[in-house]
């Protein structure tokens, strides 16, 4: 009889083959060493320390080359706590006392393991199963053992397993990961993640219902376990493989060509960068240009603003990887709110994000715009394209009007600055203007707006935050945060209608964008341009393609007309549903 | 001996990542280097230890002293001080 256990997905994909117990406390059978002295006690544990050390460099190592620089980090940081003095100057303490080597190294992992146990921090907490498996590596290298791995290609499953199991089982041997702990954010997850390994995490029971190496089968998108699966079982799981492989190879197909709905409604399908080292991604994941470049990330980690001739590199950089046929919209350095930048030397503020942020900086940190301004200008005349700007935080008609003539001022600096140069490309003749649309009274005064500008973005998150008078960064008011909301939605809908009267387009970068969900709502609300982060473009296109253009007006519609988020979010998800 | 006092400006404090490039940057020097958490009040940790800076439970908002002893002790302080009055990630818009 097969029983099924739910978990959380943490790694897409299906996997079936024999259970693998990994048990952390294996080492309880490790065989004591012996030492002539504690001098050579002291000499081998250091000696091991190293090794460990420097195993767990070499595997951090090849998962920076395999393009994994977070794993990489994770097991960076074990190879730093594998020589931590906190660990090995206690262990060489209790050899001194008479301790046996392994002994002493495993009872300093506990200290060390227990110290950030004790924490009232689930995230520093977790690095104690960290500590524990560096020192169950030092004890391997100080008894000449190796790591208990499966002789077969299995499941392995477990409460959590270590990052370094993971990095260094040979490929083919796992075949998938089921836990009864840990979390779709922990290591463990990520990993299986990057290594493209089906995971499912937090299967309560899991350990219980399974013995030995029983086979079990198990969805790492659904986030179900099936222990001894029967023939019906696996049948249903192999006609669950066979039709996201059709989803995966039509998403992957409609890469490269410009995304519409299935009646041929083109919708522009963006990136969101925030260094022009995104670019490639994107353009590989068939970005057609880029809705957001989020600048201020230039501005931060840093003790002085980027120089003029800085930006102009960076931006040309963003440009250049585009060409001339994709834009590439540059975002004025949205600074305040949570982004503060401590140069600036500016007062706390009690709300920052009602404070002076992006636009509002214009009264007292106006160079810092200007400059920005005049990089871009540059930029676009060495590149030799049409440059497209916008600002976040515009609030009022004032605001637009500051924008444009700081925009045109930074145009006249730089004509000047070039007039006494012996060689300067041409400067172009406009620069594509737009403003966010974040603040209630730019939804409201958006029919003023759109005579002013060129276009319209719409940044849902804010939006929203501003719309519900809900901080985003409060996580007890989280169910204020979806972007679905009616109220939010009727806000876009007056945005949408004052920009169509003045015939401009309106693009949409936040969050919702990317959400399959949303960006079917936002399309059938009238949206131009979505503008996501490059991970999501395969899913926002392949979404598009499967309905036409009346099929989301209906949809925008009922979400429209909805009493709360849930409501509209299920409309939204009845129609996907329907589709499969 | 050298001792600074740094608000810590950062978001994520001193844990994971930012704790890392802490202890890599005092391991690079020559003194012995203390991290103590005046906040917490927990008592001073070595700033080589990435178990000892982790445990010192560092957020944004603590104040921290660094005391640095040996023939470089000015030049850790300052280093360490500057990373801990770094500018924070910032969340999406």
């Amino acid at each position: 009889m097969s029983s099924s256990i739910a978990g959380l997905p943490a790694a897409p994909g299906i996997a079936v083959g024999p259970a693998w117990r990994f048990r952390p406390h294996g080492l309880a059978s490790v065989a004591p060493i012996s030492v002539r002295s504690a001098g050579e006690a002291e000499a081998r544990i250091r000696a091991a320390a190293e090794t460990a050390a420097n195993q767990l460099t070499v595997l951090a190592r090849r998962l920076s080359e395999m393009d994994r620089p977070g794993e990489a980090e994770i097991l960076g940081a074990q190879a730093m706590m594998a020589v931590d003095p906190a660990l090995i100057d206690e262990a060489v303490r209790l050899v001194r006392r008479g301790s046996e080597p392994v002994a002493a190294v495993l009872a300093a992992a506990d200290a060390s393991a227990d110290l950030l146990a004790a924490l009232d921090d689930a995230l520093l907490a977790a690095r104690a199963a960290d500590v524990r498996d560096v020192a169950a590596r030092v004890v391997r290298v100080l008894t000449g053992t190796h790591a208990d791995l499966p002789d077969k290609p299995s499941i392995v499953v477990g409460e959590d397993v270590p990052p370094s199991l993971l990095a260094e089982m040979p490929a083919g041997l796992l075949l998938g990961m089921a836990l009864s702990g840990s979390s779709p954010t922990a290591h463990a997850a990520i990993l299986a993640r990057s290594l493209g390994i089906p995971a499912v995490v937090a299967a309560e029971g899991l350990l219980e219902a399974i013995r030995g190496h029983a086979p079990i089968a198990m969805d790492g998108e659904s986030g179900e376990v099936i222990v001894d699966p029967i023939t019906a079982d696996l049948q249903s799981l192999a006609d669950r493989q066979a039709v996201r492989g059709v989803r995966d190879r039509a998403a992957a197909e409609l890469r490269g060509r410009p995304a519409t709905t299935s009646d041929g409604q083109r919708i522009s399908l963006m990136a969101n960068i925030r260094s022009p080292d995104d670019a490639a991604r994107a353009i590989e994941a068939g970005a057609e240009g880029v809705g957001l470049f989020r600048t201020e990330y230039l501005f931060m980690r840093r003790k002085s603003p980027p120089s003029e001739d800085e930006q102009v590199a960076a931006y040309r950089r963003a440009m250049e990887a585009f060409g001339p046929d994709r834009p590439v919209v540059i975002r004025l350095a949205d600074i305040g709110g949570d982004k503060t930048i401590p140069y600036l030397g500016r007062a706390e503020e009690p709300n920052p994000f009602l404070g002076v942020r992006a636009i509002r900086l214009a009264r007292d940190c106006r160079e810092l715009l200007l400059t920005q301004l005049r990089a871009i200008w540059r930029a676009a005349a060495l590149t030799g394209v049409t440059p497209h700007v916008m600002a976040a935080m515009v609030a009022t008609v004032g605001d637009v009007e500051t924008l444009l003539s700081l925009r045109d001022e930074a145009r006249a600096g730089v004509a000047e600055g070039a007039a006494g140069a012996a060689e300067s490309a041409p400067i172009p003749e406009r620069m594509v203007t737009g403003v966010m649309i974040e603040v209630p009274s730019a939804a409201m005064m958006a029919p003023e707006f759109a005579r002013l500008v060129d276009f319209f973005s719409i940044g849902t998150n804010d939006l929203t935050q501003y719309v519900l008078a809900a901080d985003r960064g409060n996580p007890s008011l989280a169910r204020l945060q979806d972007a679905l909301h009616p109220a939010v939605l009727r806000t876009i809908a007056a945005v949408i209608a004052g920009a169509k009267e003045a015939g401009i387009r309106v693009a949409a970068c936040g969050e919702l964008a990317g959400d399959p969900a949303g960006a079917l709502v936002l399309v059938g609300l009238g949206v131009d341009e979505l503008s996501v982060d490059s991970g999501s473009l395969d899913g926002v296109r392949a979404a598009l393609a499967g309905f036409t253009g009346t099929e989301l007006r209906a949809l925008a519609a009922k979400a429209l007309a909805s009493r709360d988020a849930e409501t509209a979010r299920g409309y939204a998800k009845e129609l996907i549903e329907r589709r499969r | 001996m050298r001792s600074i006092e740094v608000g810590v400006r950062s978001d994520a404090g001193l844990h994971a990542r930012p704790a890392a490039a802490f202890v890599r940057i005092a391991s690079g020097f020559a003194s012995h280097v203390l991290l103590e958490n005046l906040s917490t009040g927990r008592p001073a940790v070595n700033a080589r230890s990435i178990v000892g800076v982790l445990s010192a439970g560092v957020e944004k908002g603590h104040v921290v002293r660094i005391t640095a002893e040996g023939k470089d002790e000015a030049q850790a302080v300052a280093a360490l001080g500057e990373l801990l009055d770094l500018q924070a990630e910032p969340v999406v818009d």
